[in-house]
């Protein structure tokens, strides 16, 4: 008998101590980020505010577990993204991954998201990321507006100034047609019509003679479906000189500082679409960001420190939800899909659920117009 | 009719970026029988350079930053044609790498973004067809710098030691032409011509990082469109690219637009085939 109750005891003594290593040990999170190559201007910013909302986080006592991050970098390349999350995954052990940092670089990921039973947090517009025909949508959710959101945004401000007719400059890719697809697909629901559309390779070095079409066109409106800086830049110099007028809106690919400084007064008035507004007219949550990240020494840049923040907190909601189960990949997954109205940084409500991945919508984004190498906040 | 003319306007203040981009093309190649695939590259850094340097300084610190990459060039030159390179194919991928190397240093220190400079807030009226003064000052000076080449090439001593490099290398030598050091300097020429090119973008249009490639292909485009080894022709074709440039983007659609001005490069060099050399690709 004594015996019995010894072993009891012993066995009671063993669960409790292996349930306390349990929740003593940290919760491993990947963070595979653009932190070298073109996409950088981004995936550096995201990582910066990531590590320093998590001081903070743990400083305030917000964590009920401990997490631990893993940073990598994917180097804006989707081979180097698979094999980080390849990495993070089987030598960090991390149950899940706030990245790769572009849409291209979370697309080649994903089946190995589903393989491995991990769900990723994809910091990108792309539409294909969360595209329920995908084989593993249920392991990839959006961080950010999605790309349809944001030209719904920009043709949404455009109708409030009785804009008819629309003319559309977009860069020859993939990013650029899509653009032109939405915007022909959802002006005439806001009684719009693209009715010319121009494009440019990414290194043009003249743009007089498209925005001369859309001129000759009688657009209302232009919207610039671009993310490479100088060609957003190099068309509205191009309208200016040929007489263009109407007024020029572009998505959140150049809602930057380093866009914002570094073209000149010739591009003053162009209207920027912008997932909040950190560096210049942030929110209540943005400035307690902002903060953080001067304490850290570092400048706010744009959105790329909201979307990366957006990542962790949902990792955090994620984790805090589930006490002191264990957590997995799959039990992740399963929170994040729970997840409604959390505490985030960006403005805006986040919601995820199992028939949307996508967390952030129209009311985490503003129209910011170019004013003395400062992007001001218009709605 | 107006619509077309203003098309063929932009393109021909557009082209003259070309003909500055060809001309140290045409020049490397009538001197050292090469190209120097870097030109595109030596524009960006030019640009990139004047951006970070305040006021026309600026211009000055782009010149010699494009001017110091093609003696690196010319170095490269020298040590593979002295360990015996003879292959003209080898001094053009040397150069091509080079222009990668360029390329990732303003990526890796300047990051993604635009250089752009302000120029002009008041345009001319050319028959009703607004035009940038900026436009007019790199036609200008396109023009410039082509007829004082030509005058250079065949006009001077100096133009006829330089062809001579090129023609028979051991013969010029043999008559006293200090070649090397003749093929050197027209990789420093090459490299103010193409600095020059990436002043004049920086002041117009504006470019990234991206850029390098794309300005060589052009610039090469141009050169060898009428023939590669007369300065004239260069700025010829780059005017031709140029307003076959902004006709495409005036009437053409989609994908087509940038498309357009390399596929009327193919179409006029195989009709010069066809006539048995008599436009394209041929020495004068």
């Amino acid at each position: 008998m004594r015996r019995l109750v010894s072993l009891v005891l012993s066995a009671v003594a063993a669960a409790m101590l292996s349930s306390g290593a349990l929740s003593a040990e940290a919760v491993k999170i990947g963070v595979v980020l653009s932190l070298s190559g073109p996409a950088a201007v981004f995936g550096i910013p995201e990582r910066d505010a990531i590590q320093a909302a998590m001081e903070k986080l743990k400083a305030d006592g917000k964590l009920k577990r401990g997490i631990e991050l893993v940073v990598y970098d994917d180097k804006t390349n989707p081979t180097e993204a698979t094999r980080m999350v390849t990495q993070a995954i089987n030598n960090d052990k991390a149950v899940a991954i706030i990245g790769p940092g572009t849409g291209g670089n979370i697309l080649a990921a994903g089946p190995l998201a589903l393989r491995m039973q991990v769900p990723l947090l994809g910091p990108a517009g792309t539409m294909a990321i969360t595209d329920r025909k995908n084989e593993f949508y249920p392991w990839v959710f959006r961080v950010a507006p999605s790309d349809r959101v944001d030209v719904k945004v920009i043709l949404e401000d455009m109708a409030k100034s009785k804009a008819k007719k629309i003319g559309v400059f977009f860069q020859e890719d993939a990013y650029g047609k899509t653009g032109v697809d939405f915007a022909k697909e959802i002006g005439p629901a806001l009684g719009m019509e693209v009715v010319e559309t121009v494009s440019a390779p990414y290194a043009a070095t003249d743009l007089t003679a498209q925005a001369t079409r859309l001129r000759n066109a009688g657009v209302d409106a232009v919207f610039l479906q671009v993310s490479i800086s100088s060609l957003g830049a190099s068309f509205v110099k191009a309208a200016k000189q040929v007489g263009l007028t109407a007024p020029a809106y572009t998505n959140a690919g150049l809602a930057q500082r380093s866009f914002a400084e570094s073209v000149g007064s010739d591009v003053d008035g162009l209207r920027v679409l912008s997932i909040g507004n950190l560096p210049y007219d942030p929110s209540e949550g943005e400035a307690e960001l902002a903060k953080l990240l001067k304490q850290a020494g570092k400048v706010p840049q744009g959105w790329g420190e909201l979307v990366g923040t957006n990542g962790l907190m949902t990792v955090v909601a994620a984790v805090n939800a589930q006490g002191d189960k264990e957590i997995t990949g799959t039990s992740m997954r399963d929170a994040i899909e729970g997840l409604c109205g959390y505490q985030a940084f960006a403005r805006g409500k986040p919601c995820f659920s199992k028939d949307s991945h996508d967390g952030w919508a129209e009311d985490s984004l503003v129209i910011t117009e170019l004013r003395n190498k400062e992007l001001r906040t218009m709605r | 009719m107006y619509v077309l003319t203003e098309y063929v306007v932009r393109g021909v203040q557009a082209g003259s970026i070309y003909g500055l981009l060809a001309l140290p093309m045409s020049l490397l190649f009538a001197t050292a029988g090469t190209i120097d695939f870097a030109v595109g590259a030596y524009a960006l850094l030019a640009a990139a350079v004047a951006t970070i340097v305040a006021g026309p300084l600026g211009i000055a610190f782009g010149l010699a930053a494009a001017i110091t990459a093609a003696a690196a060039m010319g170095g490269i030159f020298l040590i593979l044609a002295r360990t015996g390179t003879k292959d003209h194919i080898v001094f053009a991928l040397a150069s091509f790498g080079l222009a990668v190397a360029i390329a990732s240093y303003i990526l890796w220190q300047f990051g993604t973004q635009a250089f752009v400079r302000a120029s002009f807030s008041r345009f001319w009226s050319l028959g009703g067809i607004r035009i940038s003064p900026q436009g007019v000052i790199n036609l200008g000076l396109g023009v410039l710098v082509t007829l004082l080449l030509y005058l250079l090439l065949y006009w001077s001593d100096l133009g006829r030691m330089m062809r001579a490099a090129a023609a028979n290398p051991r013969g010029a030598e043999l008559a006293g032409i200090p070649v090397a050091r003749i093929q050197f300097g027209t990789y420093l020429a090459g490299g103010l011509l193409g600095g020059l090119a990436g002043i004049m973008i920086l002041y117009s249009a504006g470019l990234d990082f991206t850029a390098s490639l794309s300005l060589t292909l052009s610039g090469f485009g141009a050169a060898i469109i009428f023939g590669i080894a007369s300065p004239l022709r260069c700025l010829v074709g780059g005017i031709a690219m140029g307003v076959a440039e902004a006709l495409a983007a005036g009437y053409t659609s989609g994908m087509v637009t940038a498309m357009v001005p390399f596929l009327f490069v193919l179409i006029v060099l195989s009709l010069s085939n066809i006539r048995g050399g008599a436009m394209a690709g041929d020495r004068p």
